[in-house]
């Protein structure tokens, strides 16, 4: 046996005794949300993201993007090609976040009809991405340190044993007054989530239609964000997933973007 | 008839009794249940092709009104203590519940393009409040070279600025209003603050109206009350002659009320035609009885009664019916509160027509006739002499007075042509008015108040990403603009991508310029998508970009401003069509100007239709075609004199004054019915022309010129209004009655007399 087996095993047994014990008393909400922010995901991940906007009167935007993510540990960075319409045909757009705290993502977008990138400075997690109904904080940056975790209680939701957790942001003039969410209990995957606004009034609806094991990994394909407020709702479809196939570090560069799918 | 209404006269204390019942109920009802409708959106015909499209395109690319606050420092705006008072009111205003958070633009929230070394910026000119000198003034010049913001939310010598609120459907009230006021109060000094926009005149306009009418109206009616008792000599037949009145606008109410009609702005106008009709009835049968009296000193209280109503029910029910008729044309209106004002003042006249034939006689029956003191005669004398000096004057000059009629109906046609329609609501407001000096201030330091919405749309998807459209809206822009004095600016996607253009290249000013393809225009969309507040983009784009909103600011609410704006606009119109964009307007100054074109048209269909009706109606009264035409001159005379002379005196047609034209045909008739019918009876009685004509006019010309004297002294009252539009109203209404009297008196008359048609068989 080699020793890192060895090793592995040890702290495999330490871990399934330590969950066991834990299992003895009930999560706390705080535990709940580190859950799903730790669900591993894969280093790196590539697909085809289809993002549909429909406004209040049923018009439709469809916009279709080959998106590359790669995990580099304290940062994230991501890469999105635009395939439709045709007219933003190879327009890129790249994303680097960092865990640091209070530092600001670093973004970039490539015109091909201008031949030129350009920073494009983000001002905020609570921005819209896209246009979309999503923040950037909505699409998953958002970390649990920043809110209060309250447990509410164990709901069946779509057939799933789930938690229903309240969270409230710590900053005061953030965009929501609270957030609930349905996470079922063994994947830790958020099925639903009810956004609140200032005057805590209900403003979007997540809701999670497909979600599945891919390389081990659950992951989430198919989204929906509805704004009940503004009627306008966002559709997120990912396809063509490849998790883990071993991305190249020097895919998240200007040259890259410049260069096109 | 007359046998069924003297049947009923056989109970004339349970005739009151029941009468005064009835009228109690109504007037529980209408207190009760009556309601105003000030929405002005509601008085519009939603079904109309110009509305539908307005509406949609408000709702599509959120149009709407706003109430737009302007902050003046005369030192400068740009110092902490100013910029702050900005950013508390806007967040003040997004929390108000008349207002939605996204929906308040001002310089703490507007969108800030900028360039930047490397790329493109979009953010908010300040979050926290700026202190220092260098931050101060490096607001300043952000703002100053931003050609979307700078003179639109600061003005040109940086001493004001502006936050706009807009403002939900169907939520202005006088209250919201008055908190509005308070809350600006509230950040007074060293600013000074004014408040403005649409929905601000709007609602003052809707308010002020009615509560200047309450106040009016029981002047106007205590000085009709005054009057009717000094002609009448008698406090019974002013009283009786006053009752039909009121219960005929009770019922009138009443009725409106029972079966769930609001009261809207027109609807002021019911009472206002009913008296002036109403009384006429009361007028000429106690100017009958008096007559009757005077003749048969002895005859008891029975036979007069029964003598005035045998002499008079049918010249009563003759005008009231042809009136009715009248009021009832307006049913071609495409206006709903004006085809309830017609309906409903229909509705009145009849009821005043019962009233004048059972009340009256059954107060003489019950109360006894009023005493007039018959000795008396030198004034009547004095009075019958002038009418009668009039009917001999017309009769002996009868081309002098044919003449001056046919000359004073040229002229009155002829300034007819100058009629203007007036859509404005600030033009109601007096010049001094804080309502119009906020206006004006706004306008001279802003592009304006009031706004025009354009639409265009194309068949074609993405046409508003074409490089070749987005260029001739941009030339329609900077065309409207420059030539007209009255367009302060313009707004649309153009300036959103000619900002951006120019951004990405480092500001230079050779980029402010629409992008060259269509690539890249789609590009720099996505990008403002992207790095903005996509929310802004669909104010003036679709999703499809198939419609796109062009907004001009205008600095006048009128409808010479709107159309002026318009025409410019409709002359770029082959160039646009040819791209396969067509033009469409709306907004509510848009929808205000079809809408008072609307109700002109109608009013004079409906006013052609009843003057036909008319004809007809009096013809077959008076079996003779002659007598029709005859009877149908003092309303041609007075509809064209009223016309003409709110041409020549430059006073617009808007929605009430149009409505005067129908005071025309109900006086008009009124007048020429009971003169014709008196003078066939005479006639027949006498068959003596000259003989005819003295005695017709001491009866109904004497009755007429007290009903002129009558309304014209009530009605003059108005002219002591504070609201202009009840001025003009008080004005027009007694010119009305003046020219119906002096019509039918001389012209009238003099036509009556020639035509020979009561004295056929003597020739």
């Amino acid at each position: 046996m080699k020793l890192h087996i060895i090793i592995s095993s040890i702290l495999l047994t330490l871990f399934v005794l330590s969950f066991s014990s834990f299992a003895q008393k009930p999560l706390s909400g705080l535990e709940v949300i580190q859950n799903v922010y730790n669900r591993p995901e894969g280093k790196d991940q590539d697909g085809t993201l289809t993002m549909t906007l429909i406004n209040s009167r049923g018009d439709q935007r469809v916009r279709e993007i080959k998106q590359f993510i790669k995990d580099f540990g304290t940062e994230e960075k991501k890469i999105m090609f635009f395939i439709s319409p045709a007219d933003v045909r190879n327009t890129s757009f790249m994303n680097w976040s960092y865990d640091a705290e209070g530092r600001d993502d670093d973004q970039w977008i490539y015109l091909p009809a201008l031949k030129k990138v350009k920073r494009i400075s983000s001002d905020s997690k609570s921005d819209y991405f896209m246009g979309s109904d999503f923040t950037y904080d909505d699409l998953g940056d958002r970390h649990p340190s920043d809110d209060t975790h309250k447990l509410l209680g164990e709901e069946t939701f779509n057939g799933e044993a789930c938690y229903v957790v309240e969270s409230i942001p710590k900053e005061e003039d953030y965009m929501y007054s609270r957030t609930i969410t349905w996470i079922i209990k063994d994947k830790w995957i958020g099925l639903k989530k009810e956004f609140y606004d200032e005057n805590d009034e209900l403003l979007k609806i997540l809701t999670v239609e497909k979600y599945g094991k891919i390389n081990d990994y659950w992951i989430i394909t198919h989204s929906k964000m509805h704004n009940v407020q503004k009627e306008h709702t966002t559709d997120m479809l990912l396809e063509n997933l490849t998790i883990d196939a071993g991305m190249s570090d020097d895919k998240f560069t200007e040259r890259m973007m410049k260069r096109g799918i | 008839m007359l046998n069924f209404l003297q049947n009923l006269l056989r109970f004339p204390k349970t005739l009151l009794a029941v009468t005064l019942l009835i009228s109690a109920i109504f007037f529980f009802v209408m207190k009760e249940n009556t309601r105003m409708e000030t929405d002005l959106d509601d008085y519009m015909p939603q079904e109309h092709p110009a509305f539908v499209y307005s509406n949609q395109a408000e709702e599509r690319f959120h149009i709407q009104d706003g109430v737009i606050i302007a902050i003046e420092n005369k030192d400068g705006i740009y110092n902490s203590g100013t910029l702050q008072k900005v950013k508390d009111l806007t967040k003040e205003l997004q929390k108000m519940d008349e207002i939605d958070k996204d929906d308040v633009t001002s310089l703490y929230t507007a969108d800030n393009i900028i360039g930047t070394e490397t790329g493109l910026d979009v953010k908010p000119f300040y979050k926290r409040v700026p202190e220092s000198k260098e931050k101060l003034e490096a607001l300043r010049k952000s703002v100053r070279d931003n050609e979307m913001i700078y003179e639109r939310l600061v003005n040109n010598n940086e001493t004001v600025t502006v936050v706009i609120a807009e403002i939900k459907d169907d939520v202005f009230s006088q209250e919201f209003y008055h908190r509005l006021l308070d809350l600006a109060k509230t950040y007074e000094g060293p600013e000074k603050l004014y408040v403005a926009g649409r929905p601000i005149v709007e609602g003052t306009m809707a308010y002020l109206g009615p509560r200047d009418m309450q106040r009016m109206v029981p002047i106007v009616i205590a000085v009709i009350v005054i009057v009717l008792l000094m002609v009448q000599r008698s406090i019974k037949a002013g009283i009786f002659t006053l009752l039909v009145v009121l219960f005929s606008v009770v019922w009138t109410f009443g009725l409106m009320a029972a079966v769930n009609i609001p009261i809207y702005a027109v609807s002021t106008m019911i009472p206002v035609m009913l008296i002036a009709i109403g009384v006429a009835d009361g007028i000429h049968l106690y100017s009958h009885l008096h007559i009757f009296m005077r003749e048969n000193p002895q005859a008891d209280k029975r036979t007069a009664a029964f003598d005035m109503l045998r002499e008079m029910w049918k010249p009563v029910v003759m005008t009231s019916v042809t009136t009715a008729v009248g009021f009832i044309s307006l049913l071609t209106s495409e206006v709903y509160p004006i085809k309830y004002f017609g309906l409903f003042t229909a509705f009145g006249v009849m009821a005043a027509m019962v009233f004048s034939l059972l009340l009256i006689p059954a107060g003489t029956l019950v109360f006894g006739p009023p005493r007039w003191k018959i000795k008396n005669k030198s004034g009547e004398q004095h009075e019958n002499s002038f009418l009668n000096a009039i009917a001999s004057l017309v009769v002996r000059h009868k081309y002098i007075t044919l003449f001056a009629t046919i000359i004073i109906v040229a002229f009155s046609i002829w300034g007819t042509t100058k009629v203007w329609i007036n859509s404005s609501f600030l033009d109601k407001f007096e010049a001094d008015s804080d309502i119009v000096i906020t206006d004006t201030f706004i306008n001279e330091n802003f592009g304006g108040t009031s706004t025009l919405n354009v639409i265009l749309d194309s068949e074609q998807e993405d046409a508003f990403k074409q490089p070749q459209i987005l260029e001739a809206i941009d030339r329609l822009q900077t065309k409207v603009d420059r030539s007209l004095q009255v367009v302060g600016n313009s707004f649309s996607l153009t300036d959103y991508l000619k900002r951006m253009n120019k951004v990405m290249h480092a500001d230079s000013a050779k980029y402010n310029v629409i992008p060259g393809t269509k690539d890249l225009v789609a590009q720099y969309l996505l990008l403002y998508e992207i790095s903005g507040d996509p929310e802004n983009l669909w104010k003036v784009v679709d999703y499809h970009y198939q419609k796109a909103n062009l907004t001009f600011q205008l600095k006048s609410d009128n409808s010479i401003a709107l159309n002026s704006a318009i025409a410019k606009i409709e002359e770029t119109l082959p160039e646009l069509q040819t791209l396969g964009v067509n033009v469409n307007y709306a907004g509510s100054g848009y929808k205000g100007l079809v809408f008072t074109d609307l109700i002109l048209e109608g009013q004079i269909k409906s006013l052609a239709l009843s003057l036909l009706i008319v004809v007809i109606l009096l013809s077959l009264m008076f079996k003779n075609v002659s007598a029709g035409l005859i009877g149908a001159v003092p309303i041609t005379i007075t509809a064209a004199i009223s016309f003409g002379i709110m041409g020549l005196l430059n006073i617009p047609l808007s929605t009430t004054t149009a409505l005067l034209s129908s005071i025309a045909i109900g006086i008009g008739i009124d007048y020429a019915v009971h003169f014709i019918e008196r003078y066939k009876i005479y006639a027949a009685e006498t068959n003596d022309k000259r003989l005819t004509g003295g005695m017709t006019m001491q009866h109904s010309g004497r009755a007429i010129a007290f009903n002129a004297i009558v309304v014209i002294a009530g009605f003059l009252v108005l002219l002591a209004s504070v609201f202009p539009p009840n001025r003009a109203l008080g004005a027009l209404v007694s010119m009305n009655m003046f020219t119906s009297f002096t019509g039918t008196v001389t012209i009238m008359y003099l036509l009556l007399v020639s035509s020979n048609i009561y004295f056929k068989k003597n020739k």
